[in-house]
């Protein structure tokens, strides 16, 4: 346990956690209040006959109780984005900077010392989705205000009950994506290469999706978003698979892909020569 | 009784590959219990290698360590718990302090009580800059904090790389009187460094290897008086006529012109008999200019390493010739 709360204490006092915090809430807080500005004034609709669409859709965007989602959504595609390159930027690091050949020197487990840090980053991002998801909210509040629209679906009691439920099923799937990153950064040995390997597997499935839309189904991020069960329109950071698993199937595919990463973490670190 | 006891670490036959380059090649070490060792050698011949399997970081290909009485093998890691190392440059968190990297180092390997944190700080002289963050900290202060950081279980024994690196002359001093205060507590301290000056005045035990093999080991002041060297400076001229006089006393090949045009003369013999070799050059009439007795590790390191350098090596720079006079120009069949 003193390493799992020693990650936190690292995680806490790291630049990247509140880098990657102030991303995902100045992002969504940007775009919720640039929506309801925009939905009252009718900017940015344009002109002609699908005006009136364009800005009912932005009020849409921030109506309740169907915000309570479109947060829920955003914080599961940007939110699980951010998380894979955190994920490689922690692993990454404690190969960059020696840290971890530090801690195996003094005579400490590889494969606990591994699992112990992302054991914390799993709680960073735990405690990441649900304050953000909360900042979400209130910016999806005040953008409603500024658009003009009713807030009276915020105490919506069918989709309150559903919160916890659908919040476990984001952090799952986002904890999902955090693995993919710290794993691929531990293979990579490197934060940058972690990173950037991360980033073109993302998008090169999304990409993939597009031709193999079947096969894509079952990897990681079409998997994670499936298994998130959200039930909104697909977003601009959509990973743009036509076809999709059933939520369930799908979380049970998250889970494969979660602990097949954390396998392939502790074999790696484990066996792995540390020289340098 | 086995052969190892009295040993603080023993290597039987080590043998490291990396790829087709022999790294370690049989390396056979005898660190006795409560001594600075001097671990020494070129660049390239094994050094970091030793120090990395020992600290379990990479796995040798063959061969055994015992340490601390006791076989260390694959899985063995808490016996680590009893040795604190230093390998290459120091490592830490740069965004943390140095309090702050010491705590969570802590909490890997062996327990560690708080208090010990402070100690070490103080005895490195980080306390005034222990809040600050490391990335701010310069490098001979990072090798501090590197030190403390491999004293932070109390080790019985230290492995420590380069530890002088970065050092001012005042860090360097203290460091030294820090181990061999180690030492004197029954600790055992493995320097590895390519400051030979530096090791000649801490270790009692110095390890030369080459090439992945251990080439000389022994009490430092064994082998020195073992190599030991008069030099003798005679007029110029008189350089012939000295080799002459002097060749009676030295087997031939262990006697070096090592500066003909100054008229210097290296005779190895032990030191304690540097009045033999000025009596000898009195007696043939040949005036003695200058006399120095004594050997040094620097001339017998070059001396047993010279033609293992491997690539890299600061032997090795192209143009330039062997640092020091008394090896490899001028021998006198």
């Amino acid at each position: 346990m003193r390493l799992f709360f020693s990650g936190l204490r690292k995680l806490s006092r790291r630049p990247a956690t509140w880098v990657t915090f102030g991303l995902l809430i100045g992002l969504v807080v940007l775009i919720t209040v640039v929506v309801g500005v925009a939905s009252n004034s009718g900017a940015g609709a344009g002109s002609g006959p699908n005006a009136g669409a364009r800005i009912q859709a932005m009020k849409n965007f921030v109506t309740f109780p169907q915000a309570y989602d479109r947060m829920l959504d955003f914080m599961l595609r940007f939110g699980g984005l951010l998380a894979l390159l955190y994920g490689a930027s922690i692993a990454g690091s404690e190969w960059g900077w020696g840290t971890f050949k530090s801690a195996v020197a003094r005579g400490e487990s590889r494969i606990g010392y591994m699992l112990s840090s992302f054991a914390s980053v799993g709680l960073v991002v735990a405690i990441g989705l649900l304050v953000g998801y909360v900042i979400a909210v209130v910016a999806a509040f005040v953008g409603a205000n500024l658009a003009g629209v009713s807030t009276s679906g915020l105490s919506d009691s069918a989709t309150l009950g559903q919160l916890p439920l659908s919040l476990l099923r984001v952090w799952i799937s986002v904890l999902e994506e955090a693995a993919l990153g710290f794993t691929i950064a531990t293979l990579a040995r490197s934060q940058l290469a972690g990173i950037g390997v991360g980033i073109a597997f993302y998008f090169g499935e999304s990409f993939a999706g597009l031709l193999l839309p079947d096969y894509v189904q079952y990897m990681p991020f079409a998997a994670a978003n499936a298994a998130a069960n959200i039930n909104v329109s697909s977003g601009a950071l959509g990973n743009g698979t036509s076809a999709a698993l059933p939520a369930d199937q799908a979380l049970v595919m998250v889970a494969v892909w979660l602990v097949g990463a954390l396998v392939v973490t502790a074999l790696f670190s484990n066996r792995a020569e540390i020289a340098g | 009784m086995s052969g190892t006891d009295g040993l603080a670490l023993a290597t039987h036959g080590l043998r490291k590959n990396y790829g087709s380059r022999r790294a370690l090649d049989g390396l056979d070490l005898a660190v006795p219990t409560g001594v600075v060792y001097g671990f020494l050698g070129p660049n390239g011949a094994g050094k970091t290698t030793t120090m990395r399997v020992l600290t379990g970081l990479i796995r040798a290909d063959e061969g055994t360590v015992e340490m601390l009485g006791r076989p260390f093998r694959r899985g063995d890691r808490r016996r680590l718990f009893e040795v604190g190392a230093l390998i290459e440059s120091p490592t830490f968190y740069p965004y943390l302090s140095a309090r702050a990297n010491l705590r969570e180092l802590a909490s890997s390997g062996a327990p560690v009580p708080a208090k010990r944190i402070e100690e070490l700080l103080d005895l490195v002289g980080l306390c005034d800059r222990a809040n600050d963050q490391v990335q701010g900290y310069s490098m001979g202060m990072r090798q501090r904090l590197g030190i403390a950081a491999a004293l932070l279980s109390d080790p019985k024994l230290l492995l420590l790389d380069e530890p002088a690196n970065g050092l001012d002359p005042a860090g360097i001093v203290a460091m030294r009187d820090t181990l061999k205060t180690l030492a004197g507590q029954g600790k055992t301290v493995v320097v590895s460094s390519h400051l030979l000056a530096e090791i000649q005045v801490m270790a009692d035990v110095v390890g030369i290897i080459a090439a992945g093999k251990l080439v000389r080991e022994g009490q430092l002041k064994d082998l020195l008086a073992a190599e030991g060297v008069v030099k003798v400076r005679v007029e110029p001229g008189q350089v012939d006529a000295a080799v002459q006089a002097l060749a009676p006393l030295a087997r031939a090949e262990r006697l070096e012109e090592t500066d003909r045009e100054e008229g210097w003369l290296a005779v190895h013999v032990p030191g304690d008999r540097t009045g033999e070799v000025s009596r000898m050059l009195a007696t043939a009439g040949i005036y003695v200019l200058g006399l120095e007795s004594g050997a040094d590790l620097e001339m017998l390191f070059l001396e047993l390493t010279s033609g293992h350098s491997s690539g890299g090596s600061e032997g090795n720079f192209v143009g330039l010739g062997p640092t020091n006079g008394t090896t490899g120009k001028g021998t006198v069949a």
